[in-house]
């Protein structure tokens, strides 16, 4: 990546000073996690984030940056939302601006940003009891990675319960799965009723497979429902396309997410998932996984997470069942 | 009658906290381990037998939710006061508090629109996110007018504070409250000391 961590430092560094000239309010914050599984793979991560707003522009920036460490290459443990490949990485950093003229709603992002696709896998940063990405959010089954960037501009418009997002960029991947140069384009609608949001989305990409056998653009379609009451979550995405021509890939989860008053600092998940990858035999993939587990906040800086695994014997692994643990430490200033 | 708007004005005024005669603004400092300490909150019981405390100020409180955060992380009010806690995200947020202080459950709300909560018992509450597990702030709610947040600097300001006696709190994330007597007067600052 040509973005280097000394450029990565100005960067921010000019943000900070930008910002405190104005008097403005500029936060960081800091998280370090852990890991362990049973399927003998262990992790470390940090991430970094500077956010804020310049005014009179009223225009907010954000900055994310994180480190990681594995001790496995290709898997999928501990990847919720940023790869485990060596060095401090930019993640994220754009300029973002929001217009709310007379109930509309208009925004523009410019910058480095996650690819605005389905439910946004940023809020899993450091585990929210899932410690695994979505089977149809990982690169290595021919899915629609979460690690996906772009280097473009975002536009959104409509109103708060109805809006519409389009996306025009080149990759900035990070990890393992790095598209080709090319145009991407990502578009978006999102409702909103009472408790429920639906949301539906498509992709025009370029593959990161080998182009030797990989030919075409990568095409995604999704679907994506959240509903949410008294601490109780529902959430899910169903995901349909073709990572290069000749192949498709399908497949969805459905999360269960209960956080209720007498539970004090435990949160439970549950997740069930699957995923099709139809391809020419012997790469053709139908795999299920499920997930049961729990955060708990032990302070209110420390979190610690557990989730019990059971996963289709097609996918790669030591064990069909394997135990994850995690913990958090955050910091804020 | 043009003079009429300005009699009214000057009365109003003589009759708000912040012109009672003879108070002024107490400052001071909080200190951690020898290090100035932000997000601390200082707040003053007046000495028994005093006028019991003012009814929360009709003042705008916000609790604000950008980039996924909340802004102020610390943010003290006084008992009865109400909160705005609007979504100037782009996302939805569902922003509730399960543990100590008020209860409640603001549900998912878009961009641009405002939930309030009123802070109608004294207690920390712990406030987050449902969807976004790093957001958390503090809401400390006080049953006294005489309240401040010390900035970065750890210094802090209480506005129109009567002199007299006084018994001080003090409050920061992760450390047990801090307790004391002061007698509030004019140049005399408070410090407030973590060991």
């Amino acid at each position: 990546m040509a973005v280097t961590s000394f450029t990565f430092a100005l960067f921010v560094a000019a943000l900070l000073h930008a910002s405190v000239a104005r008097s403005q309010p500029v936060a960081v914050e800091a998280s370090q996690s852990g890991g362990y599984s049973t399927e003998e793979i262990a992790a470390v991560a940090t991430q970094f984030r500077g956010f804020g707003e310049v005014t009179p522009a009223r225009l907010r920036f954000n900055v994310e940056a994180a480190w990681g460490t594995r001790t496995a290459g290709r898997t999928d443990v501990f990847g919720t939302a940023y790869p485990y490949t060596g060095p401090l990485q930019i993640i994220e950093a754009y300029g973002e601006r929001t217009f709310l003229p007379g109930g509309a709603l208009f925004g523009v992002k410019a910058g480095r940003y996650r690819t605005p696709f389905g439910i946004s896998s940023a809020s899993d940063h450091a585990y929210m009891g899932f410690m695994r990405a979505p089977l149809i959010r990982y690169d290595n089954y021919f899915a629609l990675s979460n690690t996906f960037l772009e280097h473009g501009v975002d536009l959104i418009a409509g109103t708060p319960h109805l809006s519409v997002e389009a996306s025009a960029g080149v990759p900035g991947d990070v990890g393992t799965a790095i598209r080709r140069p090319g145009l991407n384009t990502v578009l978006r609608g999102q409702a909103a009723f009472g408790p429920m949001i639906v949301g539906v989305s498509r992709i025009d990409t370029q593959p990161y497979q080998n182009p030797r056998f990989a030919r075409g653009n990568a095409v995604f379609n999704g679907i994506d429902v959240r509903f949410m009451q008294d601490g109780v979550q529902v959430r899910g995405e169903w995901i349909d396309g073709r990572p290069f021509d000749g192949t498709t890939t399908t497949g969805g989860y459905l999360d269960l997410i209960v956080h209720r008053p007498r539970m004090g600092p435990v949160t439970a998940v549950a997740r069930a998932e699957r995923l099709f990858y139809d391809a020419a035999p012997p790469f053709a993939m139908s795999v299920r996984r499920y997930t049961a587990g729990t955060r708990i906040r032990i302070i209110d800086q420390l979190a610690a997470q557990v989730a019990l695994v059971h996963q289709s014997r097609q996918i790669p692994q030591r064990r069909p069942t394997a135990l994850d643990l995690g913990i958090t430490y955050s910091i804020r200033r | 009658m043009r003079w009429l708007p300005l009699v009214v004005g000057a009365l109003l005024s003589a009759s708000s906290p912040s012109a009672t005669v003879g108070s002024f603004e107490l400052t001071g400092t909080v200190h951690a381990g020898g290090r100035p300490k932000g997000d601390a909150i200082v707040w003053l019981e007046p000495a028994s037998g005093r006028a019991a405390a003012q009814a929360a100020k009709a003042k705008k409180v916000v609790l604000d939710q950008r980039t996924s955060t909340f802004f102020p992380h610390v943010l003290a009010v006084q008992v009865g006061t109400t909160v705005d806690l609007p979504n100037n995200d782009r996302v939805f947020h569902n922003v509730f508090s399960f543990h100590d202080g008020k209860k409640f459950d603001l549900g998912l709300y878009p961009v641009g629109t405002v939930r309030r909560v009123t802070f109608d018992h004294s207690g920390l509450s712990r406030i987050f996110c449902n969807i976004h597990p790093n957001m958390a702030a503090y809401v400390m709610a006080v049953d006294s007018p005489y309240f401040g947040v010390s900035d970065s600097q750890g210094r802090f300001a209480i506005a129109s504070v009567p002199p007299g006696t006084y018994t001080y709190h003090a409050w920061r994330a992760g450390a047990p409250e801090v307790t004391g007597a002061t007698t509030v007067e004019a140049g005399k600052p408070l410090e407030i000391a973590w060991p």
